[in-house]
């Protein structure tokens, strides 16, 4: 077997141009000169199931571009255990669902049979405080983490007139703001707790480069559920817009009420949920 | 290992066949890429993967048992000596 019959079309069609043709014919020749070794054929069929694997979700999940696809089943890609084609699943996944070429996966040696994310929120483990970079109503959430820190109530009151003298004390968190659910006053505050507290159940939201990156199978409901999980993580974000705002307005009432709230686990004096 | 077993007599006792993996990758080689496999083929590839496997093993300790085999005399002179 030379790998030529390969190159030729098969059942009288002509299912590929001769470039992809003959890339197949020197992708089994390259497997042919090392057919004799068992090992080497042990890590070939992995390799073929899990391409085939990656193929399976590309048209699941992809289905039009699947059709118009005119990538290589056979040459490599720039991950280079893996076809142009499964590189372009990859790109699609990135582009069309979620990051995922960026961050962990910049090496083109890496094999992707699972997966991390990239974090998305601010790390209190190892970042300093850059308030320049952070939006007025997270850094507000911030407050309760750097509690002798100075340098937010500065911040708030150079920009807002905000002392913290005039407000509540903060003491202790109080359990009932770790409750699921909260009326409409209180959850615009319960999310920001768990958003800066990184517990919002979003893997987006809640992992950090200070531990190790869990990683994720490739299988069609993992997929669904980051991208869900990832547009959620973004509408966390865009939620704080409206905090903004609050804050702008009346940053007096917007502290007292966010103290109120970690200390009570209610909003206000009259004790809203 | 049988204690009364030489790594020899072990090694007779094997079947005598090409590396199921050996075969399967030749077959998955020569098949189209665009034609997916099913459930029921995935399963019987990773069946053949883990015989594939166990098989390499296998050869592998009757090496290390061959290695380790003392040296002995024989009542003949081997041809070429």
């Amino acid at each position: 077997m030379t790998g030529l019959r390969l190159a030729a079309a098969e059942n009288g069609k002509t299912a590929f141009g001769i470039g992809e043709r003959m890339a197949r014919s020197l992708e089994y020749l390259r497997f042919k000169a090392k057919s004799h070794n068992a090992l080497h054929a042990c890590e070939t069929v992995s390799r073929i199931v899990s391409e085939q694997h990656k193929y399976r979700l590309f048209i699941e999940i992809f289905p039009k571009d699947w059709e118009r696809s005119t990538k290589s089943l056979y040459r490599t890609g720039y991950f280079k255990a893996y076809s142009e084609r499964t590189n372009e699943f990859f790109q699609l996944v990135n582009d069309k669902r979620f990051p995922l070429l960026e961050y962990w996966h910049d090496d083109p040696e890496l094999e992707l049979e699972r997966f991390a994310i990239p974090p998305m929120n601010f790390d209190l483990c190892c970042e300093e405080v850059d308030f320049a970079h952070l939006r007025d109503s997270y850094l507000a959430g911030l407050m309760f983490y750097f509690l002798e820190d100075d340098e937010i109530w500065n911040y708030f009151f150079e920009k807002y007139g905000v002392e913290k003298e005039s407000l509540p004390t903060i003491n202790t968190a109080h359990p009932n703001i770790w409750k699921e659910k909260h009326g409409a006053n209180a959850k615009p505050f319960s999310d920001l707790i768990r958003l800066v507290d990184h517990s919002t159940g979003n893997p987006w939201l809640d992992i950090t480069n200070c531990q190790y990156p869990d990683l994720f199978e490739w299988d069609k409901e993992t997929v669904d559920w980051l991208t869900e999980a990832y547009k959620a993580a973004n509408q966390y974000f865009k939620n704080l817009e409206q905090l903004d705002r609050r804050i702008e307005e009346d940053a007096q009432t917007f502290f007292y009420e966010l103290i109120s709230f970690w200390n009570t686990g209610k909003v206000g004096p009259e004790g809203q949920s | 290992m049988q204690p009364d077993e030489s790594p020899l007599e072990l090694l007779r006792a094997e079947s005598e066949q090409i590396n199921p993996a050996i075969i399967l990758a030749d077959q998955l080689m020569r098949r189209e890429a665009t034609v997916l496999l099913t459930v029921e083929e995935v399963n019987e590839t990773e069946n053949i993967l883990a015989i594939g496997t166990q098989e390499i093993e296998a050869i592998e300790s009757h090496r290390k048992a061959f290695q380790k085999s003392p040296a002995s005399a024989v009542d003949y002179v081997p041809v070429g000596f």
